[in-house]
């Protein structure tokens, strides 16, 4: 138990040091300008450190994880994107698994049945959970690029239609915002409701799903209950996207909290789990190409070893063997 | 087993929910309409509320304005000085006449209102 309190007391604590810090002491330069441009310097240094760090370590074996047919004879199907053989399909495959995670859609449990038969079915609903979660704060991150620009991409423009379509309650509601918040419930009380679950899961798991419930609560409560002005909200965004260091306007203390959590979060990320986001590209299971059979794959760690053939022994020891009278190739 | 149960109760659940909620919602639909002939004199001279005030909480007027004057009938709405004004857009473009008035800082904040869907935009306006 405590090692769930523990992360959601935490994240209230974070969501609570703005909200004192801004409303009662004014300090909204620090929430405001210092601590969004320390949380971007340590989310791009950060991850940029972490992924070059991974990939400068030598991948030396061939060991993609796959689970379709391998490249063979003409008349046996190939799946090429299960069993890549080219860097093309190597490709593809992470993708679709980055898109559409391909793996989880193979998600299987076991349970016994009351027959006590032990019976394997498929189980989607992490997938799906997960899927929802993901695309979710996609579009949310992209939707707010209208925060980050003075003339909104268009395609940003198409999405938040997309996102509004059910037209209903002022201002539109956002579809996206509800399954966000439910794709979180849902990926806390997966966790939750298993026993081996519960047993598994760490702090570190739970902290971030609070943080990110606790950062679109927040966004729900500045859009739809408290209607925050957002006009010196975009002002301040756009100072923040030129490196300006202009204090910030009039701006409702519910945006401080929002901006501090996603500092909190931006920090974060790095060092912990969500990582998992540039890990996916690097990891060598899943982004090599199959060709085992194909190319020879040699260790560049591997000493040269110095090999003795057949015909340089009996060249050193071609006297003594023809004075044993044992057979010899070469005369 | 578990999933399918845990299905049937929110379902269930969800129905009775909307059936309790649709029931209030009748008895509000039955409050009893006020006759617009009832209004007093609107005074359209001034703001209901300083600029800076106006700039930071429109939105909430005009919502609280949008839901009592349309499902309540109120459509009288008393300032804080004591001044009444008539609950409408035209209230408001009355004295803020310059056809851009709202576009200036929507456009800015990409924030897209619904007052266009029924209501005339003063773009459109000769």
């Amino acid at each position: 138990m405590k090692k769930i309190l523990m992360p959601f007391v935490m994240v209230i604590v974070l969501a609570l040091i703005p909200y004192l810090a801004v409303h009662y002491a004014g300090l909204t330069y620090l929430f405001g300008v210092i601590v969004p441009y320390t949380a971007a310097a340590v989310l791009v240094l950060g991850v940029l450190w972490r992924l070059f760090n991974w990939m400068r370590r030598p991948v030396p074996f061939c060991i993609p994880t796959t689970c379709g047919q391998e490249k063979s004879f003409a008349w046996i199907k190939h799946n090429p994107i299960e069993n890549p053989t080219n860097s093309w399909q190597a490709g593809i495959r992470v993708l679709t698994e980055v898109l559409f995670f391909r793996s989880l859609f193979r998600n299987t449990k076991a349970e016994w049945h009351k027959d006590a038969n032990l019976a394997y079915g498929s189980h989607k609903w992490l997938w799906l959970g997960g899927l929802v979660f993901h695309w979710s704060l996609l579009i949310i991150v992209l939707r707010h690029a209208r925060f980050f620009f003075v003339m909104v991409p268009g395609f940003v423009d198409i999405l938040d239609y997309a996102d509004g379509f059910f037209d209903i309650i002022l201002p539109t509601f956002y579809v996206t915002d509800a399954l966000a918040l439910a794709a979180v419930t849902f990926l806390f009380v997966r966790r939750l409701r298993d026993a081996k679950m519960r047993i598994l899961s760490l702090p570190t798991d739970y902290f971030p799903l609070f943080l990110i419930g606790a950062i679109v609560v927040v966004g729900v409560l500045m859009r739809y209950v408290v209607r925050l002005n957002i006009m010196p909200v975009k002002d301040q965004m756009l100072r923040l996207v030129n490196f300006s260091f202009d204090a910030p306007g009039e701006i409702g203390t519910l945006f401080y909290v929002h901006i501090f959590l996603v500092s909190v979060l931006a920090i974060y990320f790095p060092f912990s789990k969500l990582m998992h986001a540039g890990a996916i590209f690097l990891s060598p299971t899943r982004n090599l190409a199959n060709n085992s059979r194909i190319k020879r794959h040699i260790n560049p760690w591997n000493k040269d070893i110095k090999f003795k053939t057949y015909s340089e022994y009996e060249d050193d020891y071609r006297d003594k063997m023809k004075k044993a009278n044992l057979p010899l190739e070469k005369q | 087993m578990k999933s399918s149960k845990l299905f049937w109760t929110i379902t269930v659940l969800s129905f009775v929910l909307f059936g309790v909620f649709n029931l209030f919602r009748q008895g509000e639909a039955e409050t009893p309409r006020r006759s617009f002939s009832a209004l007093v004199a609107i005074d359209s001279t001034k703001c209901i509320a300083p600029a800076d005030s106006m700039r930071a909480n429109h939105m909430q007027v005009l919502y609280k304005w949008r839901n009592s004057s349309v499902r309540t009938g109120h459509r009288v709405h008393v300032a804080a000085n004591g001044s009444r004004f008539e609950k409408s857009l035209n209230t408001c473009l009355g004295c803020h006449d310059n056809k851009l008035f709202c576009f200036n800082c929507h456009m800015y904040a990409n924030v897209k209102p619904k007052c266009w869907n029924c209501h005339l935009s003063p773009k459109e306006t000769p």
